[in-house]
């Protein structure tokens, strides 16, 4: 098992990098809100002092923190996948004895990361410069215990990505399902403002859903700002949408499978 | 029950939906759909035994690809049974995976951007191929397919013929015991058509795989299988020896004779004249097999013949008439 995801490696690496422009140009354009919003808040804050509790540094390492938070667990399975079940392209997947989905869509997904932290460091590390911020409150406690956060955030939002790609079985017009949850999770996950500053409702109903756990959560960890209580709280979280998700996303792929037509040819 | 292959009422009904062209009807579209029933396959039944290679025929859309998908489990049937070494194709079980294979000529399962042997490593992987036996295999379909020169290019950069040889080299690294080709020669010039069917008789009695093949061309199942099965609109039209069905469909043979003066005989005494069929300055007359002798003879005697020959007709026309009949 080791072997396919060590050669499915290879081989996404070696695909991937004939895209690297491509790829470049997708990892750029994926950085401009973030940025564009820690410019917005700090100035904001700087002039004010502070808005709701939030100082100029907190923006600062808030937003830095999420450029590299949401590389790790970011999802493009739909833009994987969704074209090869339409098309019928994941007819030559599924004959061979290896699930399409948890095999080289995933590594397909790792893999990009990976290129896609090519382009992010060095952007980073300008901001870092330009911004100066103190990360005096992070910890190495603070940064280990974000690493399961940070694994689970990416398992639950891949679990949660398939699933909506699995959708491509029943509808030609997955994207469209896709875009409205993507707007869930920009109001949800903290991707905008953090959380704190959202209406006590939406920080409710946030609670009940997966999606602050992909970026909200870890980042709050690693700058070590929630209490144990609520730490706990989170990993239960994670463990329970990461059994929900694995499960509904077993049940709509397999439904699907029974719908495939493997269209054309 | 050890056949390799069991098809037991099998059909595929697909739910398509249509509407005619123009503004109305895709707004009306939009509201309230209008579905039809294709009926792909229909009760289809036959057995393969292991070792037999099978030419699988029939016109376009006949349901032949169908059929190949969901016996190699890509599609779930809307009723009937299919067992294949023993497996129901469409619960995907890893051991049926493992031992089959589906090769579609219009369409590439190798990625592009790679080259082929990469993706031979990365099957190697999926499939759990131990080292040696896939430095041995890969060696034998070098051999037979001459891989070695393109392998180590980007699929992209080959040429068709090429790529159906990278392609059929992926399907069987894995050593299947049962292979499902779709078009597997389409698009190819001869040469490469010849080696590729070569390649098939050559796999078929090393391994002693099953095959079941489509082809439009008839050169592919003349040279490649004692038994055909017909279908037309989804339906089993026959299921036989190749001799057996010119037997019954064609029972008359080709009569050709090149003559002596370029004289425009008229032949349509001694039997049915062919004029597609003119070639070589031989002009050919369709005769009932059972009065071949009395014909050549009667023509031998009246006519100044320089050459004679007697032929089967062709397949292709043979099987036209099975689709028509």
């Amino acid at each position: 098992m080791i072997k396919i995801y060590q050669r499915l490696w290879q081989v996404n690496w070696a695909e991937q990098w004939q895209y690297r422009a491509n790829l470049l140009m997708y990892s750029l354009y994926g950085l401009v809100s973030p940025v564009v919003y820690l410019a917005v808040w700090t100035t904001i804050a700087n002039s004010q002092g502070s808005v709701s509790g939030l100082t100029a540094n907190d923006f600062i390492t808030y937003y830095l923190t999420l450029l590299i938070v949401d590389q790790l667990t970011s999802d493009i399975t739909i833009h994987i996948l969704a074209n090869k079940i339409q098309d019928g392209t994941l007819a030559g997947d599924l004959l061979r004895p290896a699930h399409p989905v948890l095999t080289s869509t995933l590594v397909y997904n790792i893999a990009f990361k990976a290129l896609s932290f090519i382009v992010l460091i060095p952007v980073w590390i300008i901001l870092v410069l330009l911004f100066q911020p103190n990360f005096g409150m992070v910890t190495p406690g603070s940064l280990l215990l974000s690493i399961p956060t940070l694994l689970f955030g990416f398992a639950i939002n891949f679990l949660f990505g398939a699933t909506l790609t699995s959708l491509a079985f029943w509808t030609t017009r997955v994207y469209s399902v896709s875009e409205f949850f993507g707007a869930l999770v920009v109001l949800f996950s903290g991707q905008f403002v953090p959380l704190q500053l959202m209406p006590p409702a939406i920080q409710t109903v946030a609670q009940y859903l997966p999606f602050q756990l992909f970026k909200f959560v870890p980042i709050e960890i690693i700058l070590n700002k929630l209490s144990p209580e609520t730490i706990a709280r989170d990993f239960v979280a994670y463990l329970v949408w990461f059994v929900i998700l694995f499960l509904i996303f077993r049940w709509t792929w397999r439904e699907g499978i029974k719908r495939f037509s493997a269209v054309g040819a | 029950m050890n056949d390799t292959i069991h098809v037991d009422q099998l059909s595929k009904t697909y739910q398509v939906a249509e509407r005619e062209g123009g503004f109305k009807a895709a707004v009306g579209g939009f509201f309230r759909r209008k579905y039809r029933d294709v009926h792909a396959v229909q009760q289809v039944s036959f057995n393969i035994q292991p070792g037999e290679v099978v030419g699988f025929l029939g016109p376009n859309g006949a349901g032949k690809t169908t059929t190949l998908k969901m016996l190699s489990g890509l599609v779930y049937p809307t009723s009937g049974k299919a067992q294949v070494m023993g497996f129901n194709p469409w619960e995907r079980r890893t051991d049926f995976l493992q031992n089959m294979t589906l090769v579609m000529g219009q369409r590439s399962r190798l990625s592009w951007d790679i080259p082929a042997s990469d993706s031979y490593l990365l099957n190697q992987a999926i499939y759990r191929i131990p080292d040696a036996d896939f430095k041995q295999t890969l060696k034998e379909l070098d051999d037979l397919l001459d891989l070695s020169p393109i392998m180590r290019k980007p699929v992209r950069n080959l040429s068709l013929g090429e790529r159906m040889k990278v392609e059929l080299a992926a399907g069987l690294l894995h050593r299947p015991k049962v292979l499902f080709l779709d078009e597997p020669t389409i698009g190819l010039d001869i040469t490469a058509q010849v080696r590729i069917r070569t390649f098939i008789q050559e796999y078929n009695r090393r391994t002693g795989a099953t095959v079941l093949l489509t082809s439009h061309y008839m050169a592919d199942v003349t040279a490649l299988c004692e038994r055909i099965i017909i279908i037309h609109l989804g339906r089993l039209k026959y299921d036989g020896s190749l001799n057996e069905l010119s037997r019954r469909i064609a029972p008359f043979k080709l009569v050709g004779v090149a003559l002596g003066s370029p004289c425009p005989c008229d032949l349509s005494s001694y039997g049915t004249p062919v004029p597609s069929k003119e070639d070589g300055g031989k002009q050919y007359v369709q005769v009932a097999a059972s009065e071949v002798a009395a014909i050549t003879a009667r023509m031998l005697s009246d006519l100044p013949i320089h050459d004679l020959t007697i032929e089967d007709p062709p397949i292709e026309s043979v099987i036209e008439r099975a689709f028509l009949e």
